[in-house]
């Protein structure tokens, strides 16, 4: 459900302003110049929240809100005066009419956000929405931790990635960072003295703009007191140091719900690649399982038949791994796929170690497996295993 | 009740500063710097000229107050410094702006105004001086002067902004 916001100005250019503010929201900013049609469009549109000017022609802001609340139907829509009408005398006489909350122009666009994120939840548009970002698209994120070394070793971790790592020492600062930019994440160091990680975790999740950014505390694996304290009240992840930076990327990834499947699926030259990294963690295991049907039955919609599995960045290969590739064959074959696997010489030894294993072929390079499926049209499915 | 003639000179100019500032630091940020007396009051024996230091077309903004004490301010602008202000408050471009025409322009630096004067009024208020503003008005014009009655007591301070000097006209009703 979007909120509406009803403004209430006879000031255009403040109309503007309130709708700059909130563009980045999940809600829609309906607009009135007087009380008059400001009472109409309430009673029409029924707004989450009002925000009132005081000075208007026409009916003023205090006959306007006077009259909302004798409307049984209307007097439960919150009211925020907007108003360059300030002085104690003023505000005291308008809160007794009963407003929510009251805001002396000039204003600032974040404190207007938090006053109404007070009344309504607010959601950045696309939250829940929004198309699946990719893990090549860029981000942002914080570390805050007193040590320049932990910070180093996240931004050296993942520097591969487009995402920008921004380290600082204080909450301070992690607050003053968070004012200018929002964070696609914020990684936080549960051991800053004063129990500061839980506090600025807390000022975060009270902000508006980022209470849904996810938060990751960063904690020595065996302080399982704070790791605790930390999953109560409500961390997004936990990450252990010595930090495993691999799971650390899948982590954030994962938060931040970004569509890794380009990782290890793409479309070359009409052929379905699947591609096994480097260092396959149990982690990109389970994500290339979970990608594996919908990936394949998209390629087959689109009318493509052959696929590639290759393996030529392993460095090691187990029996996870094994399942894993005899899944990837089987599905391949349900749907009647030409497949070629492509290896590295020490993987292609491996192979030939295990009975399941022994007869599997390999090509030295996706572009030898691609030609040579081109040029057997016989529609064979199992080319892995029939072929020399 | 309390007369505006018990109000100093240094209240007058401290509140209308921090009004100016206030407003453009908060609503653009931009710094505004009031521009001492001596360095832009003619000499005695001439009485100022408003709108003084500005020329060409001008966009002016007024709001008054009414009250315990009563009184206008006018903020004077070149045309050309409206624009930017305009551009800035709304996040527009200029080129967006100016398709729109006048009266946005007109709407912007009349808020400007209001926002201005309310944060001037509200500090009197806060001293005992309770009194409400009226509706903004804008006027243009390349070639005109806006002279106070002589019940009217008139006050002009300049601000240097950015390269631009805005002007704050300040008319009060005499024996309030």
């Amino acid at each position: 459900m979007r909120y509406k916001i009803l403004t209430v100005d006879d000031s255009k250019t403040v109309r503007i302003i309130v709708k700059k503010a909130f563009k980045t929201f999940d809600c829609d900013i309906i607009e009135a110049s007087n009380g008059v049609e400001g009472l109409a469009i309430a009673a029409k549109e029924m707004p989450d929240v009002i925000l009132l000017d005081v000075t208007m022609p026409v009916m003023d802001g205090v006959e306007m809100l006077t009259k909302l609340k004798s409307d049984p139907a209307l007097k439960g829509i919150p009211v925020i005066m907007l108003t360059a009408e300030g002085g104690r005398d003023n505000v005291l006489k308008i809160a007794k009419i009963g407003v929510r909350d009251y805001m002396v122009k000039p204003f600032k666009e974040d404190l207007l956000i938090e006053k109404i994120g007070r009344v309504i939840d607010l959601k950045p548009i696309g939250d829940g929405i929004q198309k699946a970002k990719s893990i090549f698209d860029p981000a942002t994120i914080l570390v805050v931790e007193d040590k320049p070394i932990i910070v180093q070793q996240i931004q050296d971790g993942i520097k591969h990635t487009p995402w920008k790592t921004t380290g600082v020492n204080t909450t301070g600062e992690a607050i003053d960072f968070c004012s200018r930019t929002t964070p696609d994440l914020v990684i936080i160091s549960l051991s800053l003295p004063e129990e500061a990680a839980f506090m600025l975790f807390r000022l975060i999740r009270n902000n508006v703009k980022t209470k849904y950014t996810p938060i990751f505390g960063l904690v020595v694996k065996t302080d399982t007191l704070v790791v605790q304290q930390a999953q109560q009240v409500g961390f997004t992840s936990i990450v252990t140091k010595p930090i495993e930076v691999q799971d650390l990327e899948a982590k954030i990834a994962k938060a931040m719900n970004l569509d890794t499947s380009q990782r290890y699926f793409s479309i070359e030259d009409n052929v379905l690649l699947m591609r096994l990294p480097e260092n396959t963690t149990a982690v990109m295991l389970n994500e290339i399982m979970n990608y594996l049907k919908p990936k394949t039955s998209e390629a087959v919609d689109t009318g493509i038949f052959r696929a590639v599995i290759d393996m030529h960045e392993l460095k090691r290969f187990d029996m996870t791994l094994i399942k894993l590739i005899f899944g990837t064959m089987q599905t391949f074959r349900e749907l009647a796929m030409q497949f070629a696997l492509v290896g590295n010489p020490q993987i292609v030894a491996e192979c030939k170690g295990f009975e399941d294993t022994k007869l599997w072929q390999f090509f030295d390079s996706t572009a030898e497996a691609k030609a040579h499926m081109s040029k057997n049209t016989s529609g064979q499915p199992a080319l892995a295993e029939t072929t020399n | 009740m309390p007369t505006c003639e018990q109000i100093s000179e240094d209240l007058f100019r401290k509140t209308i500063t921090r009004a100016v500032q206030d407003v453009f630091k908060t609503m653009i940020g931009l710094q505004a710097d009031l521009i001492p007396l001596a360095e832009t009051t003619a000499p005695e024996d001439e009485s100022p000229k408003p709108p003084m230091d500005i020329t060409g077309p001008q966009v002016v903004g007024t709001v008054g107050f009414v009250g315990d004490i009563s009184g206008l301010i006018y903020l004077y602008l070149d045309a050309g410094f409206a624009n930017d202000l305009a551009a800035r408050i709304l996040g527009m471009t200029n080129a967006e702006l100016e398709a729109t025409g006048d009266e946005v322009v007109n709407d912007a630096v009349g808020e400007l105004t209001n926002m201005t004067v309310g944060t001037f009024k509200n500090q009197l208020s806060d001293h005992g001086y309770a009194c409400k503003l009226t509706i903004p008005s804008i006027l243009r014009g390349s070639n005109f002067s806006i002279e106070p009655t002589a019940s009217a007591t008139r006050r002009i301070y300049r601000f240097q902004i950015n390269n631009h000097v805005l002007v704050a006209d300040l008319l009060m009703k005499q024996g309030d």
